[in-house]
């Protein structure tokens, strides 16, 4: 299990192969490489509890034991190094009486309570007793009893099923920094909790997830269902840009859990998700989703439930008069950064070919339009945010808004030895990890950036409010940098800041440094609404609710505008002649909408998100449409079709992705079944820009 | 899911577990001090300092622990998991004088059943029992390092040695 | 109780019945600190390791690692601050030891532990106590003060430009803190687990800075093998072993107590009969663990007439080892199986819990002891006693894995009749 992480194991390797030994076999491996990871590799099964890729080494299952040719005792082969030369054993009946009898020792106090364990049939220590198969049992004692608890509404825990491999502890800490579960007691009185027993933390769950067993549990899914009763669909996340890879659990129509477990889902984030990713997933089956299309037949009058036909041709019928009496870019058509990039490409195509408006933009605040058009360099993958010797991070907050470029920022820090810097008006959690935090005045990040690219410094510092000397470190440790440099910034860089950001490999890599950018903007699909060209229009949704009533008088839009920028323009959509809403809830928007029509949610729907680290990922449906709903993009077709335009597409998700690899560069020969496998997934071919002076 | 669940706690404070603070003398706030200038870690003084809230407060009681994480600025898990490994840190109330009988193998063979007999009967309680009027807390524990004195016990941080039923009762006696 | 030598001048036992002797006065009217100043003034740091070398000392702690050799694990040209620990955790049932040494000849300690860190270039001591000697940690401050004042301790001792400090800590009750990666972890504030082996605490062991762990009986033999030169003080004991050891005597003999020897002192017999003065009333020897409840247990008739050499080839073939020192000896009256479930119990209590084997093994080994105890016997149950063993002996983190397992291993190999009793005529 877990092994199948080769990042760990390629990241401390030099080039130089060894030779190793294992059962009378020879094999050339990297120098540095683990030897349980070796064995593994080359096909021989190591059974393991407490060993996780990229945690701190514990070594306290004991379940890995091993020989080692001239060493007297056993050895744990989570914690060899591989030498030159080294014979090892990892078969033979000494080996298995030791690894049995610590299964055995395992099982001694644990409860024979898997037929109402939420665990069971997906347990590690259940399938390892069964792969053993017939272990007597010898332990005919009281076993040591402890009571059933919540940790937390999200976590539900059962000591007395715990194996003490400390992965939950570990990832609290290593992963999320948040060292807010620990073991406590000690010998056989060992238990993981907390003091006086409640959780006190962002809630991640990651400790369920890594759980090998049924201590700890979510709480939210307790006693709702069986593993074997779920439908495993792998998907992309929808909760933020870093797009990590989940499985979500379903059964007759509705999603019961997702989770990220390896043994069905190995995306870029391995088992991490957030609290939003794991937890935030009954909006799919809430009641309140829209059941039908809905119709205004006359303004202040009630939505009233139409059939789909009613709705397509009443909305066709409208945006014609509308065509015909003020002109095409009287239609305003907004795409969002939460939809699918299928959904953004139709949505675009029917406003640039078909109605021909050039009003057409996103519901996103933070446009990448011009750090895109001047990339110097490569996005960063998570991955290299792992390896990264040195991380520069301008405004944001990963750990709140991007939690998997959090961890991997803090695990480059703790495993890797990365240099941290921070550059933030506010003082973030990651600072713990910082070897240089710029405590820059607010609404000064777009002078940061002046600053990294090597504008005056007097002037530049007086505008941070930060010490010229503190520019200097800053600007030594970069020129120093080896290895990977990475530029994270957030969403408060100006069109300006972003272009010298952006430039910023062209002027900063070196023999042996690559420069790798790392935008972090909010949405799921931030990028790819970008790439399908949604934010290349002639006005953003500030300007076209300015425009409601003079030069818009229709809009079109898939999901909502943001509360913000209705409270900034409260009339603005009462001004409109007509306005059409896909959404999967009725919201401040649709309140004025004429007509609605029920989106099918992330859940429902195929496509492909487009992430932070410009990785092409993909959407898959795990259970039918909710109600009436229909895929965003499926609505925005029939309705071309009504206006007597055929996409093409014949209701197929990957038709619409072929045209948007024909149509769009950076997609170009993508298809979906070169998407296939998370575990290698696929980055957009973003141009790059030359040098600009 | 309500707000404060979802908040992290920074490192440098305690979560809250009751508002209380525990706060002590000038004397008692030196003599901290004096470890913490012992160690170029703080954390390192964890264990005296625990000593010595402990014998300010009876024991590790909330307010106690949530004074020690503040002081040494950790996470009231990292004070719940130290308190908890160590066998002479208390969570819960003990008796005023804890008389702790060594119960280990040259005890044992030296008389120790018979003097743990004897301290039970006479206080009416069982070994980990603490009598009504919280005074006293007998525990059986493992060896104090005077095997060649056995039978022994400790009260508090004091030694009797060579223990005798007679000795037990002038012992008592001087506590009743 | 007793404290004095036999067969030998005392040497670590010279000032401990003398009035007052823990003070410094009276410490320095019998030559203390001139070992120190010896060191500071004509010796190099090398010069040191060199003569502890010499002298054959091994470690008192349990180990018997010889302690010249691990002075010299240090790395010398590490930038980082370097450590001395002493390890006076001294919890091993049946030793006793260390707590007289430092009850009364605090400053023997003391001034050993400035002759390792002057040999190892350490800055920074300490002394690592069991919590339950809170009384030995008033007495060591206070001996450390008083050095202070006389300028054997801190900065420029005995005016020359060497400074070092000594600080006492204590533990808080866990036996597993007395094993020297356990009792680091606890010194920097976590829970006493121990740790991984390597890196060695030699190379990375306080604060991950290299650190010496030496038991007090080590560390107070220093001074006197200064004083004395490596080579005469190697000459008290063997050739292997150098020096005198201290026994902590407990248990059935009429005269209990703390026993200075030559290393190889003749024999075993003659030291409980003539030097213990033989069993309590008039009963027959039976057992003994001669080295602290973790080594292997010996019958009588493995003494008896059999000339037992005492240091650490001698016992170890007569089937024990020395370990700690911790002697206990016990009569017909004991029960064996009772003995061997008594100290059973004592480590289920103690074991860390961190890994698997010791943590779940000793818990079900106290278990099955229990049914026993209680008349649930079974003829397969010392087998099942035998194989639990097996399964922790060798695969546990630390060696208190170990320890768990030989007393028992050696308790129903050499004892069958003791088990057989409560294993109604089982197999053995
Ligand atoms: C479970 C266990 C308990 C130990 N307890 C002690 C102890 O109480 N005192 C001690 O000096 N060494 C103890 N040791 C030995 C130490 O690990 C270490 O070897 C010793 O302190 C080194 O000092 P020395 O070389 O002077 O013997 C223990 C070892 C183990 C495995
Ligand atoms: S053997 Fe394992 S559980 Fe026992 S004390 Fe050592 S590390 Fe802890
Ligand atoms: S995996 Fe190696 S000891 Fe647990």
């Amino acid at each position: 299990m877990l092994s199948n992480d080769t990042s760990v194991r390629t990241s401390f390797m030099s080039a130089e192969p060894i030779t190793v030994t294992i059962n009378s076999r020879e094999f050339e491996v990297p120098k540095g490489a683990r030897l349980i990871d070796v064995c593994r590799d080359k096909g021989f099964d190591i059974p393991s509890f407490c060993y996780y890729a990229d945690l701190a080494l514990q070594a306290s299952c004991r379940m890995c034991l091993v020989r080692i040719d001239k060493v007297p005792k056993l050895q744990t082969s989570c914690t060899i190094i591989c030498t030159d030369g080294m014979v090892v054993t990892t078969q033979s009946e000494e080996i298995e009486k030791a690894q049995r009898s610590m299964l055995e020792f395992l099982l001694a106090n644990h409860p024979l309570d898997c037929p109402v364990c939420d665990r069971g049939g997906e347990c590690e220590l259940q399938e390892m007793t069964f792969d053993w198969g017939n272990l007597e049992e010898r332990f005919t004692e009281q076993k040591n009893y402890q009571p059933e608890r919540f940790l937390s509404p999200m976590v539900a825990n059962d000591p007395q099923r715990c194996i003490l491999c400390k992965r939950c502890t570990r990832v609290c800490d290593e992963w999320m920094g948040e060292d807010a579960i620990e073991a406590g007691g000690r010998g056989a009185h060992t238990v993981i909790g907390t003091y006086g027993g409640w959780l006190d933390c962002s809630q991640c769950g990651n400790c369920i997830e890594v759980c090998p067993t049924g201590t700890l549990l979510d709480g939210t899914y307790r006693h709702q269902a069986r593993p074997w009763e779920l439908a495993q669909t792998i998907s992309t996340c929808t909760y933020c840009s870093d797009g990590c890879q989940s499985s979500i659990g379903s059964r007759a129509g509705e999603v019961m859990r997702v989770v990220a477990r390896d043994r069905y889902v190995n995306g870029l984030n391995g088992e991490f998700l957030c609290i939003k990713g794991r937890f935030g997933h009954p909006f799919v089956n809430h009641e309140k989703r829209l059941r039908t299309p809905l119709i205004r037949y006359r303004k202040g009058g009630k939505l009233i439930p139409a059939t789909w036909d009613e709705a397509i041709r009443h909305v066709a019928k409208r945006l014609d008069a509308i065509d015909a009496e003020h002109g095409s870019n009287s239609i305003g058509i907004v795409g969002s950064p939460r939809i699918t990039n299928e959904a953004n490409f139709v949505l675009r195509k029917f406003a640039t070919e078909l109605v021909g408006t050039q009003n057409y933009t996103a519901t996103e605040a933070f446009s990448l339009r011009p750090f895109f058009e001047n990339l110097g360099g490569q996005l960063a993958t998570h991955k290299d945010i792992r390896y990264a010797s040195t991380i520069v991070l301008i405004g944001g907050e990963p750990e709140e808004l991007q939690p998997l470029t959090g961890k991997q920022i803090r695990q480059a820090v703790r495993n890797g030895g990365a240099k941290l810097i921070v550059i933030n008006a506010v003082p973030i959690r990651l600072l713990e990890q910082a070897a240089q935090f710029l405590h820059i005045a607010p609404g000064s990040e777009d002078a940061a950036v002046l600053a990294l690219a090597g504008s005056d410094d007097d002037g530049v510092a007086r505008k941070l409010g930060v010490e010229r000397s503190a520019l200097q470190t800053l600007r030594e440790t970069l020129s120093d940098a080896q290895g990977d440099v990475i530029f994270m910034f957030g969403g408060e860089l100006t069109a300006e800041a972003q272009i010298v950001l952006a430039q910023l490999p062209q002027t900063m890599a070196a023999d042996g440094r690559r420069v790798l950018l790392h935008p972090l903007p909010l949405y799921n699909n931030s990028i790819g609404v970008h790439d399908m060209g949604m934010m290349s229009g002639a006005m953003n949704t500030g300007q076209m609710l300015d425009a409601c009533g003079q030069d818009i008088r229709a809009i079109y839009i898939a999901g909502s505008f943001q509360p913000n920028d209705l409270h900034l323009h409260p009339d603005a959509l009462s001004k409109l002649d007509f306005l059409v809403v896909q959404e999967l809830f009725e919201t401040s928007t649709t309140a004025f909408a004429d007509v609605v029509f029920p989106a099918a949610s992330f859940a429902e729907v195929d496509g492909t998100f487009t992430n932070n680290d410009g990785l092409v990922q993909r959407v898959r449906q795990s259970i039918p449409p909710v109600n009436q709903s229909k895929s965003d993009w499926m609505i925005t077709a029939q309705l071309a079709a009504e206006l007597g335009v055929d996409f093409g597409f014949q209701l197929s998700a990957s038709a619409v992705f072929s045209a948007i690899a024909t149509e769009v560069p950076a997609y170009s020969g993508l298809r979906y079944p070169l998407l296939k496998d998370e575990s290698n997934p696929i980055q957009a071919k973003h141009a790059i820009a030359g040098r600009r002076d | 899911m309500s707000a404060d669940l979802t908040k992290i706690q920074p490192r440098s404070q305690p979560v809250n577990i009751g508002s209380e603070v525990a706060s002590f003398s000038p004397a008692v706030e030196a003599e901290i001090d004096s470890h913490l200038a012992k160690y170029p870690v703080m954390r390192s003084a964890i264990l005296p300092l625990m000593f010595i809230v402990q014998s300010e407060r009876g024991y590790l009681d909330p307010p106690g622990v949530a004074y020690l994480a503040k002081r040494l600025s950790l996470r009231i898990t990292d004070i719940w998991e130290v308190a908890t490994f160590y066998s002479m840190l208390y969570t819960e109330p003990v008796g005023r004088h804890h008389i702790q009988i060594c119960k280990t193998l040259s005890c044992k063979i030296m008389g120790e059943p018979g003097i743990t007999e004897h301290v039970c009967k006479r206080l009416g309680i069982k070994p980990g029992e603490t009598t009504s009027d919280g005074k006293f807390t007998v525990s059986l524990v493992e060896c104090l390092g005077s095997c060649g004195t056995a039978p022994m016990f400790q009260i508090g941080f004091d030694y009797y040695e060579d223990l005798t039923t007679e000795k037990v009762d002038q012992i008592l006696n001087s506590l009743a | 109780m007793f404290i004095g030598a036999i067969g030998c001048e005392p040497l670590q036992l010279r000032r401990v019945l003398l009035e007052n002797s823990r003070t410094l006065d009276v410490y320095r009217k019998n030559g203390g600190y001139e070992a120190l100043r010896k060191v500071l003034t004509t010796m190099s740091p090398d010069d040191v390791i060199a003569e502890v070398k010499k002298s054959a000392l091994r470690g008192r702690g349990g180990a018997g690692f010889p302690t010249g050799m691990k002075w010299s694990f240090v790395p010398k040209d590490s930038p980082k601050p370097k450590y001395v620990v002493c390890n006076a955790d001294e919890s091993e049932p049946g030793t006793f030891k260390d707590r007289y040494l430092m009850e009364r000849d605090p400053h023997l300690l003391i001034e050993g532990m400035l002759i390792a860190a002057y040999a190892l270039g350490a800055k920074t001591n300490y002394i690592y106590t069991r919590g339950e000697y809170r009384y030995l940690i008033d007495i060591m401050d206070e001996a450390l003060a008083e050095a202070r004042a006389g300028g054997f301790l801190g900065e420029k001792i005995l005016g020359t430009d060497f400074s070092s400090e000594v600080y006492t800590h204590t533990g808080a009750g866990a036996y597993i803190c007395g094993e020297e990666t356990a009792l680091l972890s606890s010194l920097e504030g976590m829970r006493g687990h121990p740790r991984m082996k390597p890196p060695f605490p030699a190379v990375s062991g306080l604060y991950a800075c290299p650190t010496v762990v030496n038991n007090v009986e080590t560390l107070t033999a220093v001074p006197d093998i200064i004083t004395m030169g490596g080579e005469a003080y190697q000459k008290l004991g063997t050739e292997k072993s150098g020096g005198t050891k201290l026994w902590s005597v407990s248990g059935h003999v009429k005269r209990p107590g703390v026993y200075e020897l030559p290393m190889g002192y003749d024999d075993m017999e003659k030291f409980i009969m003539d030097d213990c003065q033989g069993i309590r009333d008039g009963k027959k020897l039976k057992a003994v663990i001669p080295g602290g409840s973790s080594v292997y247990i010996m019958r009588a008739d493995d003494i008896i007439g059999k000339d037992v050499r005492m240091d650490y080839e001698g016992i170890v073939a007569a089937g024990s080892m020395v370990g700690s020192g911790g002697f206990i000896v016990m009569d017909e009256t004991v029960d064996v199986f009772e003995s061997t479930k008594n100290l059973t119990e004592f480590y289920k209590h103690e074991s860390c819990g961190w890994c698997t084997p010791c943590r779940e093994g000793t818990d079900w080994l106290v278990k099955v002891f229990k049914r026993v105890a209680n008349g649930g016997g079974r003829p397969e149950d010392a087998q099942l006693l035998l194989d639990l063993c097996d399964n922790i002996e060798g695969k546990s983190f630390c060696p208190l894995g170990d320890a768990a397992a030989w007393p028992i291993q050696s308790a129903i190999k050499r004892f069958p009749e003791d088990f057989r009793k409560h294993l109604v005529e089982g197999p053995l």
